[in-house]
């Protein structure tokens, strides 16, 4: 039952035209900038410096062309996808497998196990960032994808693990036995009965993951050089400091590595909202 | 009080395993090998690309390291860097950075959550639109920002124009008095949505009884605010700082884009200072940033700790 919290009786009018006055504040605060972003990624340069707040006329959709093909955006773009999508799969696979298995099984050691796994979530990355580096020029793999593929699904393997575990100790028991009794194994007891019954919960830390190292910047920028290896954020920095008065451009980058976040959030919001929240209530 | 919605609200204690009667073995165990299938590549993931790394880390504070150059100088490193007035600086401003703006962050998220609370139209429309700055990458708000902090054509600015205050008019993050709060107010711009949504979650997983009683009491606003729905949130608040608290104590990207730690300093933090050592002055050495990094992460989980020691209510906090 929802319970209102304005006063009833005099004032209710005035406070409410208050308390919608403040609401259409901060509505306009969090989405004002981006729709500013949005409408100057269909302007040029040209016409943002006569005026940044003009409305765009007309739309020039072809920036989205320039920035995809003259300006390397699609590079970035497929670098992104494809470290973010192995990543992302790499480590909900792994991740959902040791969850399973600390949720589910008695074992001397399960406990410190989840505690050590979890407790990196606390690490501040620069104790790992610098060996980090070493380490993959010693392997070879420094300035490659491949090698920042690895370093992703470590740095999600902590969340995933945390997020997967929590909802995998809640499927009851029952389930199980009574699957043991039908003879399955223990592999075909987690592909069988946990992936599928998880699957909510597996949904939330795919979109979760992929947010996250869609976005990440820190690791990309020390661990690939190379232009054409560079993911969004980095390959939108580099472009902002080798164009920095190239204003609508620019935009046009941004909007471009926005995207695919927008749609996510567009077709997933609950289960992100749901995700990043998990754990915070108490 | 524990939101049943989320998955990993609260750690249920595990039934004690029933021993079957006959032939059955207890279910909850497994071999060896099973558990290794389900366990090692994780363990090898953690193992090779973080508890590796972190030791390593810590092995390399006692080392200059140049190239492939490694010299052992003991706790040198850890000498100059009392000294180090640059650390000593950047040190001060995450630390105000990560003290001072959770609050600003949390109570935020709450006013918020409360307005929503209270029944106003599209709640659920505002409720998705104001959690959208929390998906942005920290590359496209710094952008973002620092265009509307522009002198010439900022949106901060041409507003202070348009009121007739255009004598405060400044370059924002080019004055070494005001850089610094402004990135902290982008900052709290991308996270007050998610203190928003946890305290919303919060709130609706309150007994709705004590709710209703206050209402009844002829309970005002404030006075439902500070002595109902605040005490009862407190675990939630508590845990939502400490979480901004770990956040802001690693900040890096956003300061590194908008201001790369200046103008003078203002805005360096140990993050970017890190950064800076390692890979971008051309002292070339890994040692030295090895150990502020290593200090970094001592002062991180000590930190925390003692958080969770002064924050435990009842029950640990999670995060």
């Amino acid at each position: 039952m929802r319970a209102t919290l304005a006063p009833r009786r005099g004032g209710l009018l005035a406070s409410r035209a208050a308390l919608g006055l403040v609401i259409a504040a901060y509505t306009a605060y969090t989405l004002g900038p981006f729709l500013w972003l949005a409408t100057m990624s269909v302007r040029t340069t040209g016409e943002i410096s006569a005026d940044h707040y003009a409305w765009p006329r007309p739309f020039h959709w072809e920036q989205f062309r320039v920035a995809w093909v003259d300006s390397d955006f699609a590079t970035y773009f497929w670098n992104s996808t494809v470290v973010v999508v192995t990543a992302v799969a790499a480590v909900t696979l792994i991740g959902a497998a040791a969850a399973h298995a600390l949720a589910r099984y008695h074992f001397p050691g399960n406990r410190l196990i989840y505690g050590i796994l979890f407790s990196s979530i606390i690490f501040p990355p620069q104790i790992t960032l610098i060996s980090l580096y070493q380490i993959l020029v010693d392997y070879g793999l420094y300035n490659s994808l491949i090698g920042l593929t690895l370093v992703y699904v470590s740095l999600q393997l902590p969340l995933t693990v945390y997020l997967l575990e929590g909802f995998f100790a809640r499927i009851p028991q029952d389930l199980f036995d009574a699957a043991k009794m039908d003879g399955y194994g223990d592999l075909e007891i987690f592909r069988r009965i946990v992936l599928p019954i998880g699957m909510p919960a597996i949904a939330t830390t795919l979109i979760l993951n992929f947010i996250q190292l869609w976005n990440e910047f820190l690791f990309a920028v020390v661990l690939v050089t190379d232009p054409d290896k560079r993911t969004l954020p980095i390959g939108i920095r580099a472009f902002m400091g080798d164009h920095f008065q190239d204003i609508g451009m620019i935009a046009a980058g941004v909007m471009i590595s926005v995207v695919p976040v927008i749609v996510a959030y567009v077709f997933f919001s609950e289960k992100l909202i749901r995700g990043m929240t998990a754990g915070a209530v108490k | 009080m524990a939101d049943a919605a989320t998955p990993a609200g609260a750690r249920v204690a595990r039934p004690a395993p029933v021993p079957k009667a006959g032939r059955m073995a207890d279910p909850r165990r497994a071999g060896l090998s099973i558990l290794l299938v389900f366990l090692a590549p994780a363990l090898l993931v953690y193992l090779g690309l973080t508890a590796y790394p972190a030791v390593r880390t810590v092995l390399d504070s006692l080392f200059t390291i140049e190239g492939t150059e490694r010299s052992f100088v003991g706790i040198a490193n850890y000498r100059d860097l009392l000294a180090d007035e640059t650390f000593r600086v950047a040190v001060r401003n995450t630390f105000v950075w990560a003290f001072v703006a959770p609050v600003l962050d949390v109570a935020t998220g709450l006013l918020l959550a409360l307005a929503l609370y209270a029944g106003v139209p599209f709640a659920r429309f505002l409720r998705v639109a104001w959690f959208t700055p929390v998906l942005l990458s920290y590359v496209v708000v710094a952008i973002l920002w620092m265009w509307l902090y522009n002198y010439d054509w900022g949106v901060v600015n041409e507003a202070l124009r348009a009121v007739g205050l255009g004598a405060l008019a400044r370059s924002w993050l080019g004055d070494p008095n005001t850089a610094l709060s402004a990135l902290i107010v982008t900052h709290a711009w991308k996270w007050a949505g998610f203190n928003m949504v946890v305290c919303l979650a919060a709130i609706h997983s309150l007994p709705s009884e004590v709710l209703e009683a206050a209402e009844l009491d002829n309970c005002g606003w404030g006075a439902k605010l500070r002595h109902v729905i605040v005490p009862m949130l407190w675990p939630t608040l508590l845990n939502l700082y400490v979480l901004a608290f770990i956040g802001k104590m690693k900040v890096f990207d956003l300061v590194w884009i908008m201001t790369g730690g200046g103008p003078l300093w203002a805005t360096e933090t140990v993050s970017t200072y890190v950064y800076k050592r390692a890979f971008n002055w051309n002292t070339f050495d890994l040692g030295y940033p090895s150990a502020i990094a290593t200090v970094w992460f001592g002062v991180v989980c000590a930190a925390v700790m003692i958080l969770n020691r002064v924050f435990r209510s009842r029950d640990r906090l999670e995060y």
